[in-house]
């Protein structure tokens, strides 16, 4: 009896063990061979990268290489759980600004000291810098530069860009539409984002502020914020030339369905709309006829960093990959299909680039925006921006509150970080 | 002395046989749960995030006097309160009518049992498109046949009722299959009895039906309180991250923009402990109160 319940104790033993063993093995589930991008990239160039990865798979037998869609805030958070616990996708790619964050939580790597010279001395400098450098230190290899806002319009429907506010809601009485008299507008003249402080942004240059100052600290309660939000509510209050309530999906919708003559957005999306087979021509936001200002979207560089876990034979694949995916080669696909202008010096200068109609424009509009430093403290900015500046659209507070509040919220959130 | 050994030897073999559960659950549960008590006595925030050290009471304290907790606490309360009583309103109501003969009962249950099977974050996000003011679809049928629309997801309370809408459609469907189940347990032979000495049927619903119930669905119920107070997703995907300006929140959707937005990792640990007193304070409570662990027949 006893040898039995001993044999029996022994198969037991054994068996846990193999499920453990299985246990251990599947938490760790790292695939040593497997190399993943996290993105945020919309369809259209989504597929440009996945054919990328695929080119440079074959080249590099027996590895894996895959890529994963993330909303931009969903891909830091997400990134920076993973990575905290020794995993994660080797690349993140996505605006410099998580460069502070990210580096301040210590879960990207520097890279300096792992790319060449000659390499990194390939990369624009002018009209700004596409590369980012951190506390001295490099974190991001652009693959583009901008990632701004510009006036997009369908062609069908707008002959010729507003140049001014003025000219905007002149257009916008004619553009904006009540076709069947219910007294809800069935086309509006322009519609984005704008309750979204990014989308606000350059409205506050237009009046001559900005977020940030030259010390990182905010500068939110200012005539130029209170005016600017005042104006935006205006325009959807007021004016109604833009629709009462939208958000991106809603305005990336009326925009790709023909309700919407205009629409304020960036690289990332102006392939879409070619793809749905919108005429679309890109201007600058119009001239703010009080100040005489063009509005001015925040300018960074997109591009890739790599995850501190990543060491070893990995590393070394995962920076041939980012120097693939950082190729002139790949960065003029991406411009072909979405006008975004490209982060190395002999693609900036190519005849692709140079005679593209939208790539053009879009340089018309970053040259007039400001370039947002990848610190740490502008992420709490623009969070504290969020409350005051949708509450004045519920109507709990005015642009005078708002503005006060955004101050103060942003002063605490630093306070509370930086103690 | 053999039985003895023999009783040790079993009961070694019994210790075997967890040790593959206790070994995953102190990985993931204990181990971060004890990780979580030490980072909520610390400063830990994107400043000190590597070199945190131990810094007392003061994040509860932090917590404890922020208006906002309060603020939050009472609207998790009324969320939760809320949506436990259309859960189990519905549900029940509809397990009553399921668990008669009806024609066409099982393509009734399965339809009903649909909220439950479809992914929450695209139920959430389906919700959120049709509360849209001007072109959601309630918002359409609200104007085609009142007369009127709501700003759902502009206002406060319009984003929180849109949040609470969409949670009790993800809901009731869990409710009412656990009363399913509790109903067909009940032996008819109890019915006919009761028809026997003539009781009505609010008789037998209040002294047949809901006793016999209540085991089933104390339990139940009180997985709901905790599921609901604890529902991230649908509060933080219909209303987009607590929009309107950051009013749109439970408690446990602020703590994790308090987190995973604002960096305040100490500060977040030391709400999500009170959050966790609170939720075992109340289920221990409420078992006891409502003695649902001890049998009924």
């Amino acid at each position: 009896m006893l040898k039995k319940q001993s044999a029996l104790l022994k198969t037991s033993a054994l068996v846990l063990c193999s499920i453990l063993f299985v246990l251990v093995l599947s938490c760790t589930g790292k695939n040593p061979k497997s190399i993943v991008v996290w993105h945020s990239l919309r369809p259209l160039e989504r597929a440009v990268l996945r054919e990328a990865l695929d080119e440079f798979a074959e080249s590099h037998p027996g590895w894996q290489f895959s890529e994963l869609f993330y909303d931009p805030e969903t891909a830091r958070t997400n990134f920076i759980i993973s990575a905290i616990g020794g995993s994660g996708p080797a690349l993140l790619r996505g605006a410099n600004d998580n460069i502070g964050p990210l580096v301040e939580l210590g879960v990207i790597q520097p890279l300096d000291s792992l790319l060449a010279p000659a390499m990194l001395d390939s990369f624009l400098i002018e009209p700004l810098a596409a590369n980012t450098w951190f506390r001295g230190r490099l974190y991001q290899i652009a693959d583009r530069i901008g990632n701004h806002l510009c006036l997009v319009y369908n062609k069908a429907l707008v002959k010729k860009p507003p140049q001014t506010m003025n000219e905007l809601l002149e257009m916008g009485r004619e553009l904006t539409k009540d076709e069947n008299g219910d007294g809800r507008a069935d086309r509006y003249a322009l519609v984005w984002n704008y309750t979204e402080p990014f989308f606000a942004a350059p409205f506050i240059g237009g009046y001559g502020g900005w977020i940030v100052d030259e010390d990182f600290k905010p500068t939110l309660n200012t005539d130029a914020v209170i005016k600017a939000a005042q104006f935006i509510y205006d325009l959807a209050n007021v004016y109604k030339i833009i629709p009462p309530e939208c958000d991106y999906e809603i305005a990336n919708a009326l925009f790709k369905d023909g309700l919407a003559a205009m629409i304020i957005n960036g690289s990332w999306s102006w392939g879409t709309y070619i793809d749905n087979g919108i005429d679309i021509g890109l201007a600058r936001i119009p001239r703010i006829d009080e100040t005489g200002l063009w509005p001015t979207p925040a300018v960074q560089p997109m591009g890739y960093s790599v995850n501190i876990n990543i060491k070893g034979e990995r590393l070394a694949i995962t920076l041939a990959l980012l120097k693939y995916l950082t190729s002139e080669k790949i960065q003029l696909r991406f411009t072909k299909i979405s006008g975004a202008i490209p982060a190395r010096k002999t693609a900036f200068a190519s005849p692709a680039v140079r005679d593209n109609e939208m790539v053009r424009a879009s340089l018309e509009q970053l040259l007039v925006g400001k370039v947002t430093p990848p610190v740490t403290e502008l992420r709490w900015i623009w969070d504290a921006m969020r409350p005051g500046y949708q509450a004045i659209f519920t109507g709990r507070k005015t642009a005078v509150e708002a503005a006060r509040d955004m101050q103060a919220l942003a002063e605490k959130l630093i306070r509370e970080n930086r103690e | 002395m053999a039985t003895g050994l023999g009783q040790s030897k079993v009961n070694r073999l019994a210790y075997m046989y967890t040790m593959p559960a206790v070994v995953v659950m102190a990985a993931v549960v204990l181990w971060p749960f004890l990780y979580n008590v030490a980072i909520s006595f610390s400063n830990m925030n994107l400043t000190h995030f590597r070199d945190w050290r131990i810094a007392g009471f003061g994040n509860y304290t932090a917590v404890l006097q922020d208006r906002m907790f309060w603020y939050f606490f009472f609207k998790t309360i009324l969320w939760t309160g809320l949506n436990l009583v259309f859960h189990v309103s519905i549900g029940v109501f509809l397990a009553i009518l399921l668990n008669k003969n009806i024609k066409g009962k099982s393509l009734f249950r399965t339809l009903l049992i649909l909220p439950w099977a479809v992914p929450q974050y695209i139920t959430a996000l389906t919700w959120r498109g049709m509360f849209n003011s001007e072109y959601g679809a309630i918002s359409i049928m609200l104007e085609r046949w009142f007369g009127f629309s709501i700003p759902w997801l502009t206002t406060e309370w319009g984003a929180f009722t849109a949040c609470l809408i969409t949670n009790i459609w993800l809901g009731f469907p869990f409710m009412m299959i656990i009363a399913l189940g509790g109903l067909q347990s009940i032996p008819d032979e109890l019915y006919e009895a009761a028809d026997i000495d003539g009781a009505s049927w609010r008789h037998k619903l209040t002294n047949i039906t809901i006793p016999l119930l209540k085991p089933v669905m104390v339990p139940a119920i009180t997985l709901g309180v905790i599921w609901t107070f604890n529902n991230f997703n649908v509060v933080w995907l219909v209303s987009n991250g607590g929009e309107p300006s950051d009013t749109t929140h439970i408690l446990v959707s602020w703590v994790y923009k308090t987190g995973f937005t604002y960096f305040r990792f100490g500060y977040a640990a030391a709400f999500s402990m009170i959050i966790f007193g609170i939720l075992l304070l109340f289920s221990w409570n409420f078992i006891k109160k409502t003695k649902a662990t001890e049998a009924v027949y």
